[in-house]
């Protein structure tokens, strides 16, 4: 089952493809960090909504039906494996022989690893359901920017809370910034090492993928749709020869396939021969590095709306990771049987 | 822009080749002509064309004695991108030109590798759709345009880049006879306009000769006739080389000074200068139809996957042993379709397909090409061997043939094709008629009844394609029945004694090729290219000349007749 880009004109498909890569991002981030079932179950609720309004219903689902037994499994071995010593006993999964006990802590964790999969397999889908691959492949190609101190400061400053929210414990672990001596200067050393932290990787990400490589990546998602077409048709010009194409006999069947690769080797050589051809002819290489492009990325209203969200998502689940209260699902279950 | 093309004598001889491609060539076309370049496959057209853009010698390896020049560069010093914003270079096959996902990318890659601007991309690409009546398609993925939506795209696409040259290499091959006639308009209205430099490469004269200002003659890599239309004409046919329009050389059968190129001149040059009389009313001998046993039966078969794309509505016909029919139509009109029916690699959503008595629908594709030879039309996808022998036994052993057997069909079906000579060769030094043949030999080796040939002379030259047809003619003869996807009208109407035309699924005629050739509003409306002859007789009808007149030998006996030109007058 191939996940391809559908056509349409959601919120989903609206929204830049950066966008997108950073619900990806943000969602992962937030189901390492977040080990609450029910915030999870919310999320992938909330995810599962966006993709019913964007893409066809029935292939969301099957895609998602053929992951529910792996993610079953994980879950499961959360509710084995995972029993603290002073988690609170439930009971035996094999009753008699009192074999694998079953703990409240358990349970909680195995059902929010299950959404936490869920979330950012999810999220994925959703990503290159919406987005056309061309389209992701030129947002992380490099190109010509105008410098602007006010964009670098948008990416600068939410990277560097989120790092220094993520670094925060180390300030409360013994041995380290422990040379300093004052709390206040402490801090402030944290924060500055978090903010050049993060102006590292704002140049980082600003670099891209070099241009070759981009355009390159847009030429083949292009080809994906040719060489299919090539491949069904040499298959049929093969079975109108007389080869029976699925023959029940293993080395029948070994020995068809090499009959169906060459010519599709064969014919796949040719056509990256016919593109190198037709590029060169339409100035390819005439000078790669001042290339313009059609296509310009610009967020949108939605776009800061939703990252502005994913901000503040990922900067909550860092708090309460911080404060201790990572999952008050869990708490609160506990609470109600003591 | 003042941009010369001067060749200084230039060979070329490509990397592991023995001879040059292209030799001695002294050649200067001027800015704003439009030249037109012929001969015979393997003269070294593409060569030529390869030169003046750069790809040799910078992307195909080889050896380059001489100098060529664009303007002042000389294109050695040259990159194939620095080029590229002067020569725009426009390929055979459309769909291998095409590199992004959109219509509308496809024109903007080029100005964007030039680093044009995003506002003048924008600009660009919306005039180049429009020049090309591509408007509307913008957001259309290439591969599923016909072929000459496809090649407008790739015009559009060197359109935008502003050349000052265009050299197109064959732009026709691929596209049925309504791509022709649009994609030819396209390019030289362009040309003409803008005084841009225009070198095309084309096999079939008839269209475009009365477009172009200068004809060069290319054979075994030499220029061996170079001058203005006229000058080029009156000197002749070269055998195996050079063939001038049937009207070109009827006219000069009667004396007829001033070569007209289309028929109507023709007619209306005749009715000027001679008095023509009418000729005795006599009828072209008529088209046999087979009277075998029927051996294919559709019944009202109806394929339909997505609405008006490759299907087929209530289609009904019957072909009898030993008939030779033309299978007709505009590309995407469900001719592939149809025929791909016969051989069970599609099935009838409603309907029947019967072939020899078996059920297509329940008869694996393998056990129905016992029956059935299919031969495709791009014979790479066909061939799964570096050897012809190999090639040919492979598939003699899928059918599990006796192995004593192999040599004694080999060499028949090799001579039938008449490439006796080259059962030992490697599938990688022929040319593509030559690899067709292979193709279609290694299919013959099993002696099928019915042979389904799904255009085999896509791109070849008239002397290759004559060749397919008389082998095709040949074994039809022979008892075998032909059933023939072709846009080849003039052979087509040569040949074939029944005719079908597909219109958008449905099958518009079937009858005799002779009636098809009659009625104009037909042939108008599935955009057949009536061949010139045809046209003639046509014209020429009042005077007794039987209608359904195809050949050129027939054709050439009444009008000497009519006008009055005796033999060695």
């Amino acid at each position: 089952m191939a996940i391809e880009y559908q056509k349409g004109k959601s919120f989903l498909h609206q929204l830049d493809a950066r966008t997108k890569l950073l619900i990806f991002i943000g969602a992962t981030v937030i189901a390492m960090i977040v080990v609450d079932p029910l915030l999870m179950g919310i999320l992938f609720a909330f995810l599962y909504y966006l993709g019913r309004k964007a893409i066809d219903k029935d292939q969301l689902n099957n895609n998602l039906k053929v992951l529910v037994v792996i993610f079953l499994t994980f879950s499961l071995f959360q509710v084995l494996f995972f029993t603290p010593d002073d988690a609170y006993f439930l009971f035996y999964l094999i009753p008699f022989k009192n074999w694998v006990p079953v703990t409240i802590q358990g349970l909680v964790r195995g059902v929010a690893v299950f959404f936490r999969f869920f979330s950012v397999v999810l999220s994925v889908h959703l990503m290159l359901y919406t987005t056309p691959p061309v389209e992701l492949a030129l947002t992380i190609t490099e190109r010509e920017q105008k410098k602007s101190l006010r964009n670098d400061l948008l990416i600068i400053l939410p990277l560097g809370m989120l790092l220094f929210a993520a670094s925060l414990p180390l300030a409360y672990k013994p041995g380290f910034l422990q040379s300093i001596q004052q709390p206040a200067l402490q801090f402030f050393s944290l924060a500055a090492g978090c903010l050049v932290a993060a102006f590292a990787l704002m140049k980082l990400m600003k670099k891209g993928l070099p241009t070759e490589m981009g355009v390159a990546l847009t030429l083949g998602f292009a080809t994906v749709g040719i060489l299919s077409k090539q491949t069904q048709q040499i298959t049929n010009a093969q079975k109108a020869r007389g080869y029976d194409v699925q023959p029940k006999n293993i080395i029948r069947r070994v020995q068809v396939l090499t009959a169906l690769l060459i010519p599709i080797f064969l014919a796949t050589l040719e056509r990256s021969q016919d593109i190198s051809i037709a590029i060169l002819s339409r100035g390819f290489d005439y000078n790669i590095g001042a290339r313009t492009y059609r296509r310009s990325f610009t967020f949108q209203k939605d776009d800061f709306l939703v990252l502005a969200a994913i901000f503040m998502l990922v900067l909550a689940g860092l708090t309460m990771k911080n404060l201790n209260w990572s999952s008050p699902t869990e708490s609160f279950v506990l609470s109600l049987l003591k | 822009m003042k941009l010369d093309i001067v060749f200084q004598n230039v060979t070329f001889t490509y990397a592991g080749a023995k001879t040059p491609a292209m030799r001695g060539i002294d050649l200067t076309i001027k800015t704003g002509e439009i030249v037109l370049i012929t001969g015979p496959a393997g003269s070294g057209k593409t060569t030529l064309c390869s030169c003046i853009n750069g790809l040799i010698p910078h992307y195909h390896e080889g050896d380059l004695q001489g100098e060529v020049h664009v303007g002042n560069y000389n294109t050695r010093n040259v990159r194939v991108g620095g080029l590229a914003s002067l020569v725009g270079m426009v390929f055979q096959d459309p769909e291998s030109q095409l590199v992004t996902n959109s219509v509308v990318d496809e024109v903007a890659f080029g100005p964007e590798n030039l680093g044009i601007p995003r506002e003048e991309i924008d600009e660009r690409v919306k005039k180049a759709l429009a020049v090309t009546r591509m408007t509307g398609y913008e957001e259309r993925e290439p591969h599923t345009l016909s072929g000459g939506e496809q090649q407008a795209c790739v015009i559009a696409a060197t359109y935008a880049m502003h050349p000052e040259i265009y050299v197109m290499d064959e732009p026709l091959a691929n596209l049925d006879p309504a791509g022709r006639a649009q994609v030819l308009k396209l390019v030289v209205k362009m040309a003409k306009e803008r005084g841009k430099t225009l070198v095309v490469v084309e096999h079939a004269l008839e269209e475009i000769l009365p477009l172009v200002e200068r004809v060069l003659v290319m054979s075994n890599g030499e220029i061996v006739r170079d001058g203005s239309v006229a000058q080029v004409l009156a000197a002749g046919d070269i055998k195996r080389v050079f063939k001038r329009p049937d009207i070109v050389r009827l006219a000069e059968s009667i004396h007829l000074e001033g070569q007209p190129l289309k028929p109507e001149t023709l007619f209306e040059e005749v009715q000027k200068h001679f008095k023509p009389k009418a000729i005795q009313a006599r009828y072209a001998a008529q088209h046999s139809n087979g009277h075998g046993s029927p051996i294919i039966q559709l019944e009202h078969v109806t394929y339909c996957y997505q609405t008006d794309v490759d299907a087929l509505y209530d289609v009904s016909l019957t072909v009898r042993s030993g008939e030779f029919v033309a299978l007709l139509g505009r590309n995407g009109s469900g001719k592939t379709t149809l025929v791909s029916h016969l051989i069970g690699l599609l099935h009838p959503i409603s309907g029947k397909v019967t072939v020899m008595g078996k059920d297509t629908s329940e008869t694996p594709t393998h056990i129905l090409a016992r029956d059935i030879g299919f031969c495709f039309q791009n014979p790479n996808h066909q061939l799964v061997s570096f050897n012809v022998r190999e090639e040919m036994t492979f598939g003699l052993k899928a059918h599990g043939i006796d192995p004593t057997e192999f040599d004694e069909r080999i060499r028949t079906a090799l001579e039938i094709v008449n490439m006796q000579d080259y059962a030992d060769a490697e599938i990688f030094d022929l040319g593509k008629g030559q690899k067709q043949r292979i193709a279609l030999a290694s299919v013959l080796t099993l002696k099928p009844g019915i042979l389904v040939i799904d255009e085999p002379t896509t791109g070849q030259d008239p002397e290759m394609t004559e060749d397919i047809f008389r082998i095709i003619n040949d074994l039809n003869q022979q008892g075998t029945t032909v059933i023939m996807i072709t846009h080849e009208m003039d052979y087509a109407a040569r040949f074939a004694q029944r005719a079908l035309v597909m219109n958008h699924g449905h099958l518009a005629f079937d009858g005799p090729m002779d009636q098809l050739l009659g009625n104009q509003q037909l042939i108008e409306e599935n955009s057949l290219d009536l061949p010139d002859i045809a046209k003639l007789a046509r014209m020429f009808s009042g005077y007794g000349v039987p209608a359904n007149t195809v050949r050129f030998e027939d054709m050439h006996t009444y009008i000497r007749e009519m006008v009055g030109v005796k033999n060695g007058d």
